[in-house]
């Protein structure tokens, strides 16, 4: 565990990412889609922007598989924060305040942190010269917090999410006040399948 | 297509297993993306890797320990990898 958190690459970028006021209502997505470009050309990953909607733009960074005609794996997260009433906070919400080991901000848990893991996760993988079998999108979405509308429930409809070849996607849980992790699986007849979990 | 195993899931699983994550899997509340996703036939599963962190989304004081939010990288490598060379 690194004891100097100040210093530390990917806590740094987490706490820019929280520094940029994607907050609802009317949230100007340009900010994120810099800061995700940049993000992008240090892994050295391809970017593409979808806007389905106007000023709704989904980010999509690809690293492709060693077998990429395999079914891709998508790993979603949105932009998009919900409002603040800043007076209730000990620390402004969009400061990404750091102290004793703990990251204060809106969005810290929902949902900015998930998308910097999973570049953080990538980012060490491509450092240790891994490729994976799978090609890995990982998509950045507008709007959740309103709905998802004008974001990923046009996109799924759309030609170039289906060139994306999706097999399987991970987004957001929610945290847990105990040791374990909560998952989430749809149960519909979307997906059959016998989930066994130990410890239950 | 899908059967009544998911070769995805089972390498999320066995690599949670290997990483000795306690998972507690619940059924969806619906809010999120993922229902889109799903919608259009791609199984999907909603996962943060946040255990010990107080249930602060949507209200004042959102916070996660920096020491949480780094042990997540190191899950995700590992259930990248897994998931990512079914
Ligand atoms: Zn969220």
């Amino acid at each position: 565990m690194p004891s100097d958190y100040e210093s530390d690459p990917a806590v740094s970028n987490l706490r820019n990412y929280l520094r940029i006021r994607s907050v609802q209502p009317n949230v100007n997505y340009d900010e994120c889609l810099t800061y995700l470009r940049g993000q992008a050309a240090e892994l050295g990953l391809p970017v593409q922007v979808f806007e389905p909607r106007p000023r709704k733009p989904i980010l999509v960074m690809t690293w492709e598989g060693l077998e990429p005609a395999l079914p891709s794996v998508l790993l979603n997260s949105h932009m998009d924060v919900v409002p603040v009433f800043e007076k209730s906070w000990t620390f402004p919400p969009f400061e990404a305040h750091l102290e004793n080991g703990v990251i204060y901000g809106r969005g810290a848990q929902d949902m900015k942190s998930v998308a910097i893991q999973y570049i953080e996760a990538v980012r060490r993988l491509k450092a240790e010269g891994i490729r994976l079998k799978r090609t890995l999108h990982l998509s950045f979405v507008p709007d959740e917090e309103i709905g998802g509308g004008p974001g990923m429930s046009q996109f799924v409809k759309t030609e170039d999410f289906k060139k994306l070849n999706i097999g399987f996607a991970l987004d957001e849980g929610i945290a847990s006040a105990t040791d374990e992790y909560l998952i989430f699986n749809a149960e519909r007849n979307i997906w059959h399948m016998t989930v066994v979990c130990p410890g239950k | 297509k899908l059967d009544s195993t998911n070769p995805f899931w089972e390498a999320f699983k066995a690599a949670a297993d290997e990483l000795k994550l306690k998972l507690d899997c619940r059924i969806f509340p619906g809010g999120t993306d993922s229902r889109y996703v799903r919608q259009v036939g791609i199984p999907a599963l909603g996962f943060s890797p946040m255990n010990d962190t107080p249930v602060l989304l949507h209200d004042h004081d959102e916070f996660l320990s920096a020491d949480i939010f780094l042990k997540g990288i190191d899950i995700y490598v590992k259930l990248l990898t897994a998931v990512a060379n079914v």
